[in-house]
């Protein structure tokens, strides 16, 4: 085989080294603005390095190397950064709720949308949130499924079969969050609404943000699974 | 096959409306406790 035609077909070996390379390389913007906007202050930053991430991806996809189906990199991001967040949110309001920073975040939020983070703050046996039964939620959710998300979005993301079964399974633990969370704020909605600047409309528009397991699950139970290797 | 694909769909579109419905009866019965004290 001559020169002229190594140049312009690439033997598989090549072409799936060139797919790694690519996929690497989007992948290191994606994590560094997954990283970014789960730190919640510094979210505005890692947006565009996220988008630029997707862009490389894209861009490779185009090209005719085999990358992750844009699909699922968002799906497995968008995963990432939700149980992320959360985690963070109720971490803090468990075993930092009194150092200085947490108290006048958490009770300026609380003061604006949600009294649950304000009313008898600290002043249960153990701190953070006195909203009725919000502690509970935060003990079994940081315990059991957002460890269990992002570790099933990690595989997920890297095409692992078990991550595409562990995404769907921790997609049907959302919705239990949901049902029973919002169940709670409801029951508990004079507690949680009261005084606040922004009743009602600011938990809204603030926490509907976190549906993303209903918007994966219509995806997760339609797609080949055979794309996901065992 | 394709009739599992009709009915996974079927089922699927059955738990969007439950799902979104339940979000907006919980939003709707905050607003109108929300409205009756109002805060």
């Amino acid at each position: 085989m001559n020169s002229a035609t190594t140049d312009a077909l690439l033997t598989p070996d090549a072409e799936l080294e060139q797919s790694r390379l690519a996929q690497r390389r989007a992948d290191k913007w994606l994590i560094v603005g997954t990283l970014l906007m789960g730190a919640n202050v510094p979210g505005i930053f890692g947006f565009p390095i996220f988008l630029w991430g997707l862009a490389l991806l894209r861009r490779a996809q185009k090209a005719g190397l085999s990358v992750r189906p844009i699909m699922v990199t968002l799906i497995g991001y968008l995963v990432i950064l939700d149980a992320g967040l959360n985690l963070q949110g109720w971490i803090l309001d468990m075993v930092a709720n009194h150092s200085l920073i947490y108290r006048v975040l958490y009770t300026a939020w609380g003061n604006t949308f949600d009294a649950g983070y304000f009313w008898h703050y600290n002043q249960l046996w153990i701190g953070g949130a006195g909203a009725p039964g919000e502690k509970g939620w935060e003990v079994a959710l940081i315990l059991t499924v957002f460890p269990m998300r992002i570790a099933a979005a990690i595989a997920f993301l890297q095409m692992k079969r078990w991550g595409y079964q562990w995404l769907l399974v921790t997609c049907w633990f959302g919705v239990v969050i949901w049902i029973g969370y919002v169940m709670n704020m409801t029951v508990y909605a004079d507690v949680r609404y009261a005084g606040v600047v922004f009743p009602v409309l600011g938990w809204w528009i603030y926490d509907i943000m976190y549906i993303t397991p209903f918007l994966a699950i219509p995806y997760l139970h339609t797609v080949d699974r055979e794309i996901f290797t065992d | 096959m394709n009739e599992r694909e009709r009915q996974r769909k079927r089922a699927l579109m059955v738990f969007q409306i439950f799902i979104y419905g339940y979000l907006l009866l919980m939003f709707g019965i905050q607003l109108s406790v929300w409205a009756t004290r109002n805060w």
